[in-house]
């Protein structure tokens, strides 16, 4: 549904995306996390017509972005990171004119105007003012907004940035349900967490480049195949470190000041031998305990990326 | 008309307010009140004694001073309409939209002026109490009226080009207004200087054409000579309309590039690699 082949963008001489391939299959979620500057925000640009790859293609629903920019803008619901709302209109008022820039007919567009703000759990805000509504309100508007077209795909540029606790509860809720009716979903996020909970596939990506890319599923089963152990305990460094170097499920161990970190990556029996290894070769253990596993690490391990931060 | 939604969402907003009944209805009574004042100093309160030429001057000061009111109102309402929707991050989206960069200016000029036009319209049933004591006559009045409807559109055409151009609702302002002043002041002090000075020295014949064409593109001079006031040659709207017109013309095209800027990327020497994001 959305396809990049080597796009690249260049503002004068900075390169700030370099080579892009992407696959976003038909229905899925596709999720790019990346820093603030890493290149997410001008990638989707080119994909939304905003700007003109400087080389390279990227295809939308078959369209072209640079020959057939309109086919492409037609194909899209685009909500970009920081956006704003119109003065002096009101919800229903806001949605009907978009869909009218798609030249939507005033009766469909009426009963998908009640179906989304519904949808959203706006219904009761249909009347009010759109800058009078909170900022979470605001952002379930705007995917109400991107929806009035009925476009197959989403490009969801920071969806939910700014937003408080519960509404990223709601908007993650508003996405499943996007996800459910078929939608292709591009999105991006600088917080791996919030990805995981909706993205089929995740990549990432860092100085214009993607770094690279897994499936959600894989990554999901890893965290639970894969896991952080605290140990606070006495003992010399060549101590702990012959223990932990000597079993082949211990991916890698931080020995620090107040306790042992250790990625591992064996069965609960392996890690229960680990243990008493140990305590065998003298080591006073005082705890031993399971610790969350950080998704983004483990995302940068699997996919052979070091974390240089 | 051609369907334009930014148009009727523009139309929307503006009118739906209590500003634009307020605005509407203050000016009238300051136009009405203005009107009754000319007149009634003109006869001195013996309205029998008005004479039609008097009541020509009244025509000439109240059109006159409606014009400079709508020169200097209608980049207030056109000036931001661009760089403001840049500024409120609403642009981008419109941009992803099949709206072309044309209906989105066409949207914002014609919105803009809206309100400017339906002042100088409202005005129209005071023009016909000059025709009531006779002097100017309704082709007068209907060309003054003609006139005054392009000169908003002209200025805010002038003023969303800028507010397209400058990025910023700050400079859009001060480039409109800069705009008007040279419009209304610059070009009046220029012409009226230039033929100043081919009075006091003749030998330089081109100094009265000039100042003449300078004059040309002043809507105060060119309505004056509309009314018959000012002497001179006719048809000096037309250079006015050209000239404005193609100014416009010009700064549209910059300010589609500007919006798309995309549009540009098929001419021979132009790299995409120098375009930017202007949204």
């Amino acid at each position: 549904m959305i396809v990049t082949q080597n796009l690249s963008k260049k503002y004068a001489k900075q390169l700030v995306v370099n080579r892009l391939n992407l696959n976003v299959r038909q229905g899925t979620v596709f999720g790019i996390i990346g820093e603030n500057g890493a290149g997410k925000t001008t990638a989707l640009s080119m994909l939304v017509t905003l700007t003109t790859p400087t080389s390279g293609k990227a295809y939308v629903n078959g369209f072209e972005v640079s020959t057939d920019p309109v086919g492409v803008r037609r194909s899209i619901g685009y909500m970009p990171d920081s956006f704003g709302v119109f003065d002096d209109i009101r919800c229903e008022e806001y949605l009907l004119f978009y869909a009218d820039c798609y030249r939507v007919p005033r009766d469909i567009a009426r009963q998908r105007c009640n179906e989304y703000l519904d949808w959203v759990g706006l219904a009761a805000k249909r009347e009010a003012y759109v800058n009078t509504l909170s900022r979470g309100m605001q952002q379930r508007l705007e995917v109400a907004r991107c929806l009035m077209h009925d476009p197959p795909v989403l490009i969801l540029d920071e969806p939910a940035s700014g937003l408080d606790p519960r509404s990223r509860i709601e908007l993650r809720s508003v996405l499943q349900r996007l996800k459910e009716m078929g939608k292709t979903i591009l999105m991006t996020s600088h917080i791996l967490h919030e990805l995981v909970e909706v993205a089929d596939e995740l990549a990432i990506m860092r100085a214009g480049e993607m770094m690279a890319v897994s499936s959600v599923n894989v990554l999901k089963n890893h965290s639970t195949a894969y896991r952080t152990i605290r140990i606070v305990g006495t003992g010399s460094d060549d101590l702990w470190k012959s223990a932990l170097t000597e079993d082949k499920h211990v991916l890698n161990y931080h020995i620090g000041p107040e306790f042992v970190e250790v990625f591992y990556g064996g069965t609960v029996d392996q890690q229960a031998r680990l243990l008493e290894e140990m305590v065998q070769r003298g080591i006073s253990v005082h705890q031993f305990f399971e610790y969350e596993t950080d998704v983004e690490e483990l995302f940068l391990r699997l996919t052979g990326e070091v974390m240089t931060e | 008309m051609i369907h334009n939604p930014l148009l009727n969402k523009e139309f929307r907003q503006r009118m739906r307010t209590n500003r634009a009944p307020i605005v509407i209805t203050a000016y009238l009574l300051s136009m009405a009140a203005l009107t009754f004042f000319l007149l009634y100093e003109n006869v001195q309160g013996q309205f029998a004694l008005l004479l039609p030429a008097r009541s020509e001057q009244v025509f000439l000061v109240v059109s006159l001073l409606q014009m400079i009111v709508v020169t200097f109102l209608t980049p207030a309402f056109a000036a931001g309409s661009i760089s403001g929707e840049r500024e409120r991050r609403t642009l981008a989206v419109l941009l992803t939209t099949p709206l072309s960069p044309v209906e989105i200016l066409i949207g914002k000029i014609i919105s803009s002026s809206a309100l400017l036009a339906l002042l100088v319209v409202v005005t129209l049933p005071l023009y016909s109490l000059v025709f009531l004591f006779g002097g100017a006559v309704p082709q007068e009045a209907l060309a003054v009226f003609g006139f005054q409807l392009y000169t908003i559109l002209a200025i805010a055409a002038l003023s969303v080009a800028w507010s397209t151009l400058a990025l910023r609702s700050g400079w859009s302002t001060v480039l409109s207004y800069s705009t008007v002043t040279f419009m209304t002041l610059v070009s009046g002090i220029l012409g009226y200087g230039l033929q100043f000075a081919a009075g006091r020295f003749p030998v330089d014949a081109f100094l009265v054409q000039w100042g003449s064409d300078v004059l040309q593109l002043n809507p105060l001079w060119v309505e004056a000579r509309l009314e018959n006031a000012v002497q001179g040659t006719a048809h000096s709207w037309v250079i006015f309309i050209v000239f404005y017109t193609v100014l416009a013309a010009v700064l549209l095209t910059f300010g589609v590039w500007r919006l798309r800027p995309q549009v540009l990327s098929f001419m021979p020497g132009v790299s995409r690699s120098d375009e930017k994001n202007y949204q």
